[in-house]
Protein backbone atom coordinates (compact mmCIF):
# COMPACT_ATOMS: atom_id res chain seq x y z
CA UNK A 1 0.00 0.00 0.00
CA UNK A 2 1.15 3.09 -1.25
CA UNK A 3 0.47 6.32 0.90
CA UNK A 4 0.97 8.58 -1.31
CA UNK A 5 -1.61 7.17 -3.85
CA UNK A 6 -4.41 8.60 -0.97
CA UNK A 7 -2.96 11.61 -0.43
CA UNK A 8 -3.13 12.75 -4.04
CA UNK A 9 0.18 12.13 -4.56
CA UNK A 10 1.29 14.61 -1.70
CA UNK A 11 4.23 13.39 0.48
CA UNK A 12 3.23 12.39 3.91
CA UNK A 13 4.18 14.77 6.50
CA UNK A 14 3.82 13.97 10.35
CA UNK A 15 3.15 16.82 12.88
CA UNK A 16 4.08 20.18 10.55
CA UNK A 17 1.95 22.10 11.87
CA UNK A 18 -0.13 21.96 15.01
CA UNK A 19 -3.64 21.52 13.63
CA UNK A 20 -1.96 18.29 12.15
CA UNK A 21 -0.91 17.38 15.48
CA UNK A 22 -4.48 18.22 17.13
CA UNK A 23 -5.54 15.79 14.28
CA UNK A 24 -3.51 13.24 14.88
CA UNK A 25 -4.73 13.03 18.52
CA UNK A 26 -8.61 13.27 17.27
CA UNK A 27 -7.92 9.90 15.41
CA UNK A 28 -5.80 8.49 18.59
CA UNK A 29 -8.43 9.21 20.73
CA UNK A 30 -10.94 7.56 18.46
CA UNK A 31 -9.00 4.47 18.53
CA UNK A 32 -8.23 4.93 22.10
CA UNK A 33 -4.69 5.27 22.17
CA UNK A 34 -2.82 6.61 25.27
CA UNK A 35 -1.19 9.78 25.12
CA UNK A 36 1.95 9.59 26.43
CA UNK A 37 2.40 7.26 23.26
CA UNK A 38 0.95 9.82 20.82
CA UNK A 39 3.26 12.27 22.22
CA UNK A 40 6.00 9.98 21.19
CA UNK A 41 4.71 9.98 17.56
CA UNK A 42 3.52 7.15 15.32
CA UNK A 43 6.09 4.84 16.25
CA UNK A 44 6.00 0.77 16.61
CA UNK A 45 5.80 0.95 20.21
CA UNK A 46 2.57 3.09 19.81
CA UNK A 47 0.86 0.54 17.38
CA UNK A 48 1.77 -2.73 19.56
CA UNK A 49 0.40 -0.92 22.62
CA UNK A 50 -2.32 -1.09 20.53
CA UNK A 51 -2.33 -4.22 19.25
CA UNK A 52 -2.47 -6.22 22.47
CA UNK A 53 -5.91 -5.12 22.66
CA UNK A 54 -9.04 -7.35 21.21
CA UNK A 55 -11.21 -4.34 21.79
CA UNK A 56 -8.96 -2.35 20.73
CA UNK A 57 -8.09 -3.76 17.16
CA UNK A 58 -12.28 -4.25 17.57
CA UNK A 59 -12.21 -0.36 17.83
CA UNK A 60 -9.62 -0.18 14.98
CA UNK A 61 -11.69 -1.95 12.67
CA UNK A 62 -14.59 -0.09 13.27
CA UNK A 63 -13.17 3.43 12.53
CA UNK A 64 -12.34 2.05 9.25
CA UNK A 65 -15.82 0.63 8.76
CA UNK A 66 -17.23 3.69 9.88
CA UNK A 67 -15.12 5.68 7.50
CA UNK A 68 -15.95 3.11 4.66
CA UNK A 69 -20.01 3.33 5.30
CA UNK A 70 -19.93 7.47 5.39
CA UNK A 71 -17.74 7.27 2.44
CA UNK A 72 -20.10 4.88 0.18
CA UNK A 73 -22.86 6.73 1.72
CA UNK A 74 -22.20 9.97 0.08
CA UNK A 75 -20.40 8.91 -3.17
CA UNK A 76 -23.98 6.95 -3.78
CA UNK A 77 -26.00 9.71 -2.50
CA UNK A 78 -23.94 12.11 -4.95
CA UNK A 79 -25.48 9.81 -8.03
CA UNK A 80 -22.58 9.76 -10.46
CA UNK A 81 -22.71 6.31 -10.97
CA UNK A 82 -24.91 4.24 -13.36
CA UNK A 83 -25.49 0.48 -15.10
CA UNK A 84 -23.50 -2.07 -13.72
CA UNK A 85 -20.92 0.24 -11.88
CA UNK A 86 -23.57 1.44 -9.64
CA UNK A 87 -25.13 -2.31 -9.08
CA UNK A 88 -21.95 -3.38 -7.95
CA UNK A 89 -20.94 -0.40 -5.63
CA UNK A 90 -24.22 -0.16 -3.94
CA UNK A 91 -24.01 -3.27 -2.17
CA UNK A 92 -20.46 -1.93 -0.55
CA UNK A 93 -22.56 0.23 0.82
CA UNK A 94 -24.68 -2.30 2.46
CA UNK A 95 -22.10 -4.32 3.97
CA UNK A 96 -20.05 -1.20 5.13
CA UNK A 97 -23.33 -0.56 7.03
CA UNK A 98 -23.71 -4.12 8.16
CA UNK A 99 -19.48 -4.25 8.91
CA UNK A 100 -20.14 -1.55 11.26
CA UNK A 101 -23.44 -3.24 13.28
CA UNK A 102 -22.02 -6.25 14.21
CA UNK A 103 -18.78 -4.77 15.27
CA UNK A 104 -20.49 -2.37 17.19
CA UNK A 105 -22.34 -4.96 18.77
CA UNK A 106 -19.76 -7.83 19.48
CA UNK A 107 -17.66 -4.72 21.23
CA UNK A 108 -20.40 -4.25 23.65
CA UNK A 109 -21.05 -8.41 23.83
CA UNK A 110 -17.69 -8.11 25.11
CA UNK A 111 -17.80 -5.51 27.58
CA UNK A 112 -16.25 -3.01 25.54
CA UNK A 113 -17.21 0.74 24.85
CA UNK A 114 -17.67 0.90 20.64
CA UNK A 115 -16.05 4.14 19.51
CA UNK A 116 -18.71 6.52 18.26
CA UNK A 117 -18.72 8.01 14.84
CA UNK A 118 -15.88 10.03 13.25
CA UNK A 119 -16.67 13.31 11.40
CA UNK A 120 -15.19 12.67 7.92
CA UNK A 121 -13.92 14.71 5.16
CA UNK A 122 -12.70 13.85 1.82
CA UNK A 123 -11.34 16.33 -1.04
CA UNK A 124 -13.53 18.38 -2.87
CA UNK A 125 -13.05 16.56 -6.22
CA UNK A 126 -14.15 13.16 -4.81
CA UNK A 127 -17.38 12.99 -5.11
CA UNK A 128 -17.64 14.86 -8.61
CA UNK A 129 -16.69 12.37 -10.52
CA UNK A 130 -17.15 8.63 -11.26
CA UNK A 131 -13.18 8.31 -11.64
CA UNK A 132 -12.71 10.08 -8.29
CA UNK A 133 -15.47 7.84 -6.02
CA UNK A 134 -14.52 4.84 -7.47
CA UNK A 135 -10.35 5.26 -7.33
CA UNK A 136 -10.49 6.53 -3.98
CA UNK A 137 -13.05 3.44 -3.11
CA UNK A 138 -10.31 0.98 -4.40
CA UNK A 139 -7.52 2.91 -2.07
CA UNK A 140 -9.67 2.66 0.85
CA UNK A 141 -10.75 -0.95 0.26
CA UNK A 142 -6.92 -2.32 -0.62
CA UNK A 143 -6.14 -0.05 2.77
CA UNK A 144 -8.98 -2.08 4.56
CA UNK A 145 -7.74 -5.64 3.29
CA UNK A 146 -4.15 -4.71 4.42
CA UNK A 147 -5.73 -2.99 7.82
CA UNK A 148 -7.62 -6.11 8.42
CA UNK A 149 -4.77 -8.63 7.55
CA UNK A 150 -2.49 -6.60 9.54
CA UNK A 151 -4.19 -7.93 12.82
CA UNK A 152 -4.77 -11.66 12.03
CA UNK A 153 -1.98 -12.41 14.51
CA UNK A 154 -2.70 -10.26 17.20
CA UNK A 155 -6.39 -11.22 17.60
CA UNK A 156 -5.97 -12.81 20.93
CA UNK A 157 -9.68 -14.40 20.68
CA UNK A 158 -10.49 -17.10 18.14
CA UNK A 159 -13.78 -16.27 17.60
CA UNK A 160 -13.32 -12.69 17.33
CA UNK A 161 -10.84 -13.55 14.52
CA UNK A 162 -13.39 -16.09 12.88
CA UNK A 163 -15.38 -12.90 12.41
CA UNK A 164 -12.76 -10.73 11.63
CA UNK A 165 -11.58 -13.14 8.88
CA UNK A 166 -14.90 -13.20 7.52
CA UNK A 167 -15.60 -9.67 7.07
CA UNK A 168 -11.97 -9.45 5.48
CA UNK A 169 -12.83 -11.58 3.25
CA UNK A 170 -15.88 -9.70 1.89
CA UNK A 171 -13.54 -6.59 1.90
CA UNK A 172 -11.15 -8.61 -0.47
CA UNK A 173 -13.82 -9.07 -2.79
CA UNK A 174 -14.83 -5.17 -3.23
CA UNK A 175 -11.03 -4.55 -3.69
CA UNK A 176 -11.00 -6.59 -6.68
CA UNK A 177 -14.33 -5.66 -8.30
CA UNK A 178 -13.17 -1.68 -7.98
CA UNK A 179 -9.49 -2.84 -9.34
CA UNK A 180 -11.26 -4.22 -12.05
CA UNK A 181 -13.89 -0.94 -12.39
CA UNK A 182 -10.91 1.66 -12.24
CA UNK A 183 -8.10 -0.58 -14.34
CA UNK A 184 -6.44 -1.79 -11.72
CA UNK A 185 -5.12 -5.35 -10.83
CA UNK A 186 -7.72 -7.18 -9.07
CA UNK A 187 -4.71 -9.80 -8.21
CA UNK A 188 -1.87 -8.01 -7.00
CA UNK A 189 -0.33 -10.57 -4.99
CA UNK A 190 -1.48 -14.34 -4.16
CA UNK A 191 -0.95 -13.65 -0.77
CA UNK A 192 -2.45 -10.53 0.52
CA UNK A 193 -0.70 -8.00 2.27
CA UNK A 194 -0.42 -6.58 5.64
CA UNK A 195 -0.01 -2.95 7.02
CA UNK A 196 -0.01 -2.15 10.88
CA UNK A 197 -2.19 -0.26 12.59
CA UNK A 198 -0.26 2.87 12.67
CA UNK A 199 0.66 2.81 9.23
CA UNK A 200 -3.06 2.31 8.19
CA UNK A 201 -4.39 5.50 10.78
CA UNK A 202 -1.59 7.81 8.99
CA UNK A 203 -3.32 7.04 5.60
CA UNK A 204 -6.34 7.65 6.79
CA UNK A 205 -5.83 10.36 8.68
CA UNK A 206 -6.65 13.31 6.66
CA UNK A 207 -9.76 12.21 5.96
CA UNK A 208 -10.80 12.85 9.88
CA UNK A 209 -12.70 16.01 10.66
CA UNK B 1 8.66 -17.04 14.33
CA UNK B 2 8.59 -14.76 18.09
CA UNK B 3 5.22 -13.76 17.60
CA UNK B 4 3.19 -14.74 20.48
CA UNK B 5 1.20 -18.22 20.08
CA UNK B 6 -2.02 -17.71 18.55
CA UNK B 7 -3.31 -20.56 20.65
CA UNK B 8 -2.60 -18.92 23.98
CA UNK B 9 -5.69 -16.73 23.31
CA UNK B 10 -7.90 -19.72 22.97
CA UNK B 11 -8.17 -19.61 26.70
CA UNK B 12 -9.67 -16.59 27.31
CA UNK B 13 -13.16 -17.09 28.38
CA UNK B 14 -16.25 -15.86 26.12
CA UNK B 15 -19.31 -14.26 27.44
CA UNK B 16 -22.35 -15.17 24.99
CA UNK B 17 -21.76 -13.12 22.06
CA UNK B 18 -25.31 -12.44 20.16
CA UNK B 19 -22.99 -10.81 17.71
CA UNK B 20 -20.82 -13.62 16.33
CA UNK B 21 -23.83 -15.82 16.35
CA UNK B 22 -25.49 -13.70 13.92
CA UNK B 23 -22.15 -13.82 11.49
CA UNK B 24 -22.94 -16.47 9.41
CA UNK B 25 -19.70 -17.93 10.33
CA UNK B 26 -19.28 -21.82 11.82
CA UNK B 27 -15.56 -21.13 12.79
CA UNK B 28 -16.12 -21.79 16.61
CA UNK B 29 -18.36 -24.52 16.14
CA UNK B 30 -16.59 -26.64 13.88
CA UNK B 31 -15.82 -30.33 14.41
CA UNK B 32 -13.07 -30.75 16.38
CA UNK B 33 -12.47 -34.15 15.18
CA UNK B 34 -11.84 -32.40 11.81
CA UNK B 35 -8.31 -31.88 11.99
CA UNK B 36 -5.46 -33.23 13.97
CA UNK B 37 -2.69 -30.51 13.39
CA UNK B 38 -1.53 -27.42 11.69
CA UNK B 39 -0.13 -30.00 8.88
CA UNK B 40 -3.21 -31.86 8.21
CA UNK B 41 -5.06 -28.71 7.53
CA UNK B 42 -2.30 -27.77 4.83
CA UNK B 43 -2.73 -31.03 3.41
CA UNK B 44 -6.35 -30.27 3.33
CA UNK B 45 -5.20 -27.14 1.76
CA UNK B 46 -2.74 -28.49 -0.21
CA UNK B 47 -5.63 -30.88 -2.42
CA UNK B 48 -8.14 -27.42 -2.93
CA UNK B 49 -5.60 -26.22 -4.34
CA UNK B 50 -4.23 -29.07 -6.34
CA UNK B 51 -7.59 -29.00 -7.67
CA UNK B 52 -7.85 -25.78 -8.64
CA UNK B 53 -4.05 -25.43 -10.22
CA UNK B 54 -5.05 -28.25 -12.96
CA UNK B 55 -8.55 -26.99 -13.35
CA UNK B 56 -6.70 -23.66 -14.54
CA UNK B 57 -4.15 -25.40 -15.91
CA UNK B 58 -6.76 -27.53 -18.10
CA UNK B 59 -9.34 -24.71 -18.49
CA UNK B 60 -6.63 -22.27 -19.90
CA UNK B 61 -4.99 -24.02 -22.20
CA UNK B 62 -8.48 -24.70 -23.91
CA UNK B 63 -8.23 -21.55 -25.61
CA UNK B 64 -12.02 -21.31 -24.84
CA UNK B 65 -11.54 -17.31 -23.26
CA UNK B 66 -10.21 -13.86 -25.14
CA UNK B 67 -9.70 -10.27 -24.04
CA UNK B 68 -9.67 -9.82 -19.91
CA UNK B 69 -11.29 -13.38 -19.33
CA UNK B 70 -8.22 -14.70 -20.68
CA UNK B 71 -5.97 -11.82 -18.50
CA UNK B 72 -7.61 -12.72 -15.68
CA UNK B 73 -8.03 -16.46 -16.12
CA UNK B 74 -4.64 -16.75 -16.27
CA UNK B 75 -3.65 -14.59 -13.42
CA UNK B 76 -6.11 -16.91 -11.64
CA UNK B 77 -4.29 -19.47 -12.61
CA UNK B 78 -0.85 -18.44 -11.35
CA UNK B 79 -1.75 -17.40 -7.84
CA UNK B 80 -3.45 -20.91 -7.57
CA UNK B 81 -0.27 -22.53 -8.65
CA UNK B 82 2.14 -20.47 -6.24
CA UNK B 83 -0.03 -21.34 -3.57
CA UNK B 84 0.53 -25.23 -3.89
CA UNK B 85 4.09 -23.90 -3.84
CA UNK B 86 3.90 -22.18 -0.45
CA UNK B 87 1.72 -24.77 1.37
CA UNK B 88 3.78 -27.54 -0.05
CA UNK B 89 6.98 -25.83 1.19
CA UNK B 90 5.18 -25.01 4.55
CA UNK B 91 4.80 -28.87 4.74
CA UNK B 92 7.94 -29.68 4.30
CA UNK B 93 9.30 -27.63 6.89
CA UNK B 94 7.07 -28.26 9.37
CA UNK B 95 8.64 -32.24 8.86
CA UNK B 96 5.33 -33.18 7.66
CA UNK B 97 4.45 -34.79 4.58
CA UNK B 98 2.73 -33.09 1.59
CA UNK B 99 -0.11 -35.40 0.05
CA UNK B 100 -0.21 -36.21 -3.83
CA UNK B 101 -2.16 -34.36 -6.36
CA UNK B 102 -5.40 -35.95 -6.47
CA UNK B 103 -6.56 -37.55 -9.78
CA UNK B 104 -9.05 -35.33 -11.52
CA UNK B 105 -11.50 -35.29 -13.74
CA UNK B 106 -13.10 -32.26 -14.74
CA UNK B 107 -15.83 -33.78 -17.32
CA UNK B 108 -17.39 -30.95 -19.45
CA UNK B 109 -16.43 -28.30 -17.47
CA UNK B 110 -14.34 -27.18 -20.43
CA UNK B 111 -16.84 -27.42 -22.90
CA UNK B 112 -17.09 -23.03 -23.06
CA UNK B 113 -16.11 -20.35 -21.84
CA UNK B 114 -19.12 -19.85 -19.80
CA UNK B 115 -19.41 -23.51 -18.41
CA UNK B 116 -14.82 -22.93 -17.67
CA UNK B 117 -16.35 -19.77 -15.72
CA UNK B 118 -19.53 -21.14 -13.89
CA UNK B 119 -17.31 -23.98 -12.63
CA UNK B 120 -14.46 -21.26 -11.46
CA UNK B 121 -17.33 -19.64 -9.80
CA UNK B 122 -17.61 -22.70 -7.54
CA UNK B 123 -14.73 -23.58 -6.99
CA UNK B 124 -13.49 -20.10 -5.65
CA UNK B 125 -16.35 -19.64 -3.45
CA UNK B 126 -16.08 -23.25 -2.36
CA UNK B 127 -12.21 -22.52 -1.39
CA UNK B 128 -13.07 -19.38 0.71
CA UNK B 129 -15.77 -20.67 2.60
CA UNK B 130 -12.96 -24.43 3.08
CA UNK B 131 -10.41 -21.57 4.54
CA UNK B 132 -12.84 -20.23 6.55
CA UNK B 133 -13.84 -23.21 8.11
CA UNK B 134 -10.71 -24.66 8.46
CA UNK B 135 -8.42 -21.19 10.10
CA UNK B 136 -9.71 -22.12 13.78
CA UNK B 137 -7.93 -25.61 13.25
CA UNK B 138 -4.67 -23.51 12.97
CA UNK B 139 -1.82 -22.97 15.94
CA UNK B 140 1.13 -21.49 14.71
CA UNK B 141 0.61 -17.98 13.50
CA UNK B 142 2.60 -17.87 10.89
CA UNK B 143 0.52 -20.26 8.82
CA UNK B 144 -2.60 -18.67 10.05
CA UNK B 145 -1.29 -15.18 8.87
CA UNK B 146 -0.53 -17.16 5.38
CA UNK B 147 -4.09 -19.30 5.16
CA UNK B 148 -5.58 -15.74 5.67
CA UNK B 149 -3.79 -14.35 2.96
CA UNK B 150 -4.76 -17.07 0.92
CA UNK B 151 -8.28 -17.33 1.84
CA UNK B 152 -8.77 -13.29 1.04
CA UNK B 153 -7.17 -14.11 -2.71
CA UNK B 154 -9.57 -16.49 -3.39
CA UNK B 155 -12.16 -14.09 -2.31
CA UNK B 156 -11.22 -12.01 -5.02
CA UNK B 157 -11.00 -14.87 -7.66
CA UNK B 158 -14.59 -15.66 -6.91
CA UNK B 159 -15.68 -11.64 -7.09
CA UNK B 160 -14.05 -11.10 -10.63
CA UNK B 161 -15.06 -14.36 -11.84
CA UNK B 162 -19.03 -14.04 -10.76
CA UNK B 163 -18.86 -10.31 -12.33
CA UNK B 164 -16.89 -11.92 -15.96
CA UNK B 165 -20.33 -14.18 -16.01
CA UNK B 166 -22.57 -10.73 -15.43
CA UNK B 167 -23.97 -12.80 -12.22
CA UNK B 168 -26.44 -10.24 -10.05
CA UNK B 169 -23.90 -8.53 -7.54
CA UNK B 170 -25.34 -10.02 -4.09
CA UNK B 171 -25.20 -13.56 -4.39
CA UNK B 172 -23.20 -13.41 -7.44
CA UNK B 173 -20.11 -11.66 -7.04
CA UNK B 174 -20.94 -10.68 -2.82
CA UNK B 175 -21.78 -13.44 -1.02
CA UNK B 176 -23.36 -11.30 1.52
CA UNK B 177 -21.24 -8.81 4.09
CA UNK B 178 -19.33 -11.83 5.81
CA UNK B 179 -17.96 -14.98 4.24
CA UNK B 180 -19.25 -18.44 5.45
CA UNK B 181 -17.38 -21.24 6.45
CA UNK B 182 -17.78 -24.90 5.29
CA UNK B 183 -16.98 -27.78 7.64
CA UNK B 184 -14.27 -30.28 5.46
CA UNK B 185 -17.08 -33.03 4.87
CA UNK B 186 -19.40 -29.93 3.54
CA UNK B 187 -15.83 -29.02 0.96
CA UNK B 188 -15.18 -32.93 0.28
CA UNK B 189 -18.56 -33.29 -1.09
CA UNK B 190 -18.58 -30.47 -2.84
CA UNK B 191 -15.34 -31.23 -4.99
CA UNK B 192 -15.80 -34.80 -5.18
CA UNK B 193 -17.75 -34.44 -8.50
CA UNK B 194 -14.06 -33.25 -9.72
CA UNK B 195 -12.11 -36.21 -7.93
CA UNK B 196 -11.44 -39.23 -10.79
CA UNK B 197 -12.77 -42.26 -9.75
CA UNK B 198 -9.14 -43.94 -9.26
CA UNK B 199 -8.50 -41.66 -7.13
CA UNK B 200 -11.03 -43.73 -4.73
CA UNK B 201 -13.24 -40.78 -4.09
CA UNK B 202 -17.16 -40.39 -5.84
CA UNK B 203 -16.99 -41.02 -9.88
CA UNK B 204 -16.10 -37.81 -11.55
CA UNK B 205 -17.57 -36.52 -14.91
CA UNK B 206 -19.76 -33.81 -13.71
CA UNK B 207 -19.17 -30.45 -14.16
CA UNK B 208 -20.96 -27.09 -13.74
CA UNK B 209 -23.11 -26.44 -16.99
CA UNK B 210 -26.49 -24.96 -18.01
Amino acid sequence: MENNQIFDGQPVIEFDKESDRRNFIKWAGVVGVGSTLVAGGLGKQWASAQEDSDIGILNYALTLEYLEADFYTRGLDADILSGRDQELVSPIKAHEQAHVSTLSQTITDLGGEPVKKPGFKYPGATFKSKDGFLKTASVFEELGVTAYHGQVTKIKNPDLLAAAASIAGVESRHAAILAGLTGGNPFPAPVEKTAAMAEVLKAAKPYLK
Amino acid sequence: MNRRLFIKGSATALPATVALQMMSTRFAYAQSSDFSGDVDVLNYALTLEFLESEFYRQGNAAGLLSGTEKTYLEAIGADEDAHVAAISQTISKLGGTAVKAPAVDFGKSFGSAKSFLKTAHVFENTGVSAYLGAAGFITNPDILQAAAGIFGVEARHAAVVGNLLGLAPEGGVYQGATETALTKDEVLKAVAPFLAADSGAMAGGAAVTQ
